[in-house]
């Protein structure tokens, strides 16, 4: 009966000692945290999916308050989160836009050339390493690592080719950071439908047309016409989003281009829609790489 | 000079020969859950050792003056009562007292930590809450508490140098455990896994072959107690 006793007698006193020191720590080691955090940490999404080079969402709302990052990082949320962030900091947000993945590279499995049969590890980051894969050392080798990364799915490879789902795309930024070959960029979507560059070959004219059907020659057609908003480099054109505007008539630019190469990407227009309605699409097509070398066409 | 040897073979033993993962299979679920990441896995091993250094000091003290038959403290009360104080034996209670020591060990630490260093909270926080429930700290407390006569220890009652010598060489051999899985599993990214063994499974058989590894270290305590003449 004692033994009983004393063993309640010691577990209640253990438990009141340890109530008593971590109700006092609780008060005496309290640290201040700033209220707008909270207030932020509210108004964020909460996908923590780190588009915005933070960890998490509470970190991205410390970092606002403490370190004074921008308010308009986070690319889930877009204009409206940034608003009420900017709202809570007593900033005014300048015109921000929702940031989505472009692939930049439109080539699919028949129109590139693929040198050899690939039986590696399937991700694009093993069959990066060895090369040799397919003759263009710049495109989506279509393995589907940006796929595999996706928390969203919202990016799949169809015809060997990553193509993203900009209905499901959240803009995380998750399948830029997959990509062994760094062909996917956030650009800002300032309409449902974006012009984008669509190839990532850095060749010239020939070389381009030996790898692959599609790839821009760096003609620097598009300069010429519109020399503000493309810029080439590396034989490559690149759009300044800053000054993309998508009121203006891009026709004769797409008409100029010889390859195609510049494509409005982004959300399905309701004709589009349309168009595809009847189709059976499949989900995913998985790349199968089987060598085209012997083909004549090809002058690789 | 005996002292010291008894020592460093303890710690010897509980990192390397009798570590806790590989040899007793204690705290299984943090080694497979927080090892995907070198630094990482290394933040978790770091924050083990040091809850597991605090908690067996706390426990310890508990042991020895309340729980272990013949305890100081339970003598005086239950001479107060008029009990029959040679009788008088808390050890069942052990498991109670040493989660609950554990528990609020770790919420206070954390607090502290959260007021007074904030950069090791930063780099600890998200473990030490995940710390409060792992199997290898209770062990460590388990195995402390158990009246266990080291040969050169007191007689009665294992000393407390020793008892935290072994928590934190038995908290290091964790961090060793995880951060080697950690690199492993690193590298087990560009692998051809097969498809049935992926995740968790492969990382069991990893470990398993681990402990096989660390299997031979079997001896080498004895041995060097040998060299140094015990």
């Amino acid at each position: 009966m004692t033994m009983i006793l004393l063993a309640g007698a010691v577990l209640l006193v253990l438990a009141i000692g340890a109530a008593l020191i971590l109700g006092w720590a609780n008060v005496a080691f309290r640290v201040e945290t700033d209220p707008r955090i909270d207030a932020i940490n509210a108004v964020l999404p909460g996908a923590n999916c780190g588009g915005c080079g933070c960890v998490g969402c509470g970190d991205y709302a410390a970092a606002v308050v403490q370190q004074g990052m921008a308010v308009n990082q986070c690319t889930v949320g877009g204009a409206s989160v940034a608003t009420a962030i900017g709202r809570i900091m007593g900033v005014d947000v300048k015109a921000s836009w929702p940031q989505r993945p472009v692939v930049h590279c439109a080539a699919t499995q028949e129109q590139r050339l693929l040198r050899a049969e690939y039986r590696g590890e399937r991700t694009c980051a093993a069959a990066n390493l060895v090369g040799g894969l397919q003759g263009c050392i710049y495109g989506c080798m279509g393995l589907g690592d940006c796929t595999h990364a996706c928390a969203y799915d919202a990016i799949h490879v169809k015809d060997g080719l990553a193509v993203v789902d900009y209905l499901k795309c959240v803009g995380c930024g998750a399948c830029v950071r997959a990509c062994p070959r760094n062909i996917i960029s956030m650009i800002p979507f300032k309409a449902d439908r974006v012009l984008a560059v669509c190839c990532s070959n850095k060749d010239f004219g020939l070389e381009v047309k030996a790898v692959c059907k599609v790839g821009c020659i760096g003609c620097k057609g598009c300069e010429r016409l519109m020399p503000d908003l493309f810029k080439i480099k590396d034989n490559l054109p690149g759009i300044d989003y800053e000054k993309y505007d998508s009121a203006t008539d891009f026709a004769p630019v797409l008409n100029k281009c010889p390859m195609k190469r510049l494509m409005y990407v982004g959300k399905p227009t309701p004709r589009d829609l349309e168009a595809t309605k009847d189709q059976e699409l499949p989900k995913e097509a998985r790349a199968d790489f089987k060598t085209t070398v012997d083909e004549t066409e090809w002058r690789g | 000079m005996d002292h010291l040897v008894s020592l460093l073979l303890l710690a010897l033993s509980t990192a390397i020969i009798n570590n806790f993962v590989f040899h007793y299979f204690v705290g299984i679920c943090p080694y497979i859950g927080v090892s995907r990441r070198v630094d990482m896995a290394f933040g978790m091993g770091a924050a083990v050792t040091f809850v597991m250094g605090v908690a067996s000091f706390l426990s310890w003290m508990v042991t020895y003056f309340v729980l272990r038959p013949g305890a100081s403290l339970t003598a005086w009360v239950a001479g107060l009562a008029g009990a029959d104080a040679g009788s008088m034996d808390l050890s069942i209670l052990k498991y109670a007292v040493y989660i609950f020591v554990i528990a609020s060990a770790v919420q206070f630490v954390e607090m502290y930590l959260r007021r007074f260093f904030p950069p090791l909270y930063k780099a600890f926080g998200v473990f030490l809450p995940l710390i409060t429930t792992n199997c290898c700290i209770l062990f460590a407390c388990l195995e402390i508490g158990t009246d266990k006569r080291m040969t050169s220890g007191s007689p009665d009652f294992w000393p407390l140098d020793l008892a935290l010598v072994y928590a934190l060489c038995g908290g290091m051999g964790f961090a060793l455990a995880i951060t080697i899985m950690a690199g492993i599993r690193e590298e087990l990214d560009l692998c051809d896994v097969p498809k049935a063994l992926r995740g968790p499974s492969i990382v069991l058989i990893i470990a398993g072959i681990l402990a096989m590894a660390f299997l031979g270290f079997a001896g080498v305590d004895t041995n060097i107690g040998k060299l140094l003449g015990r």
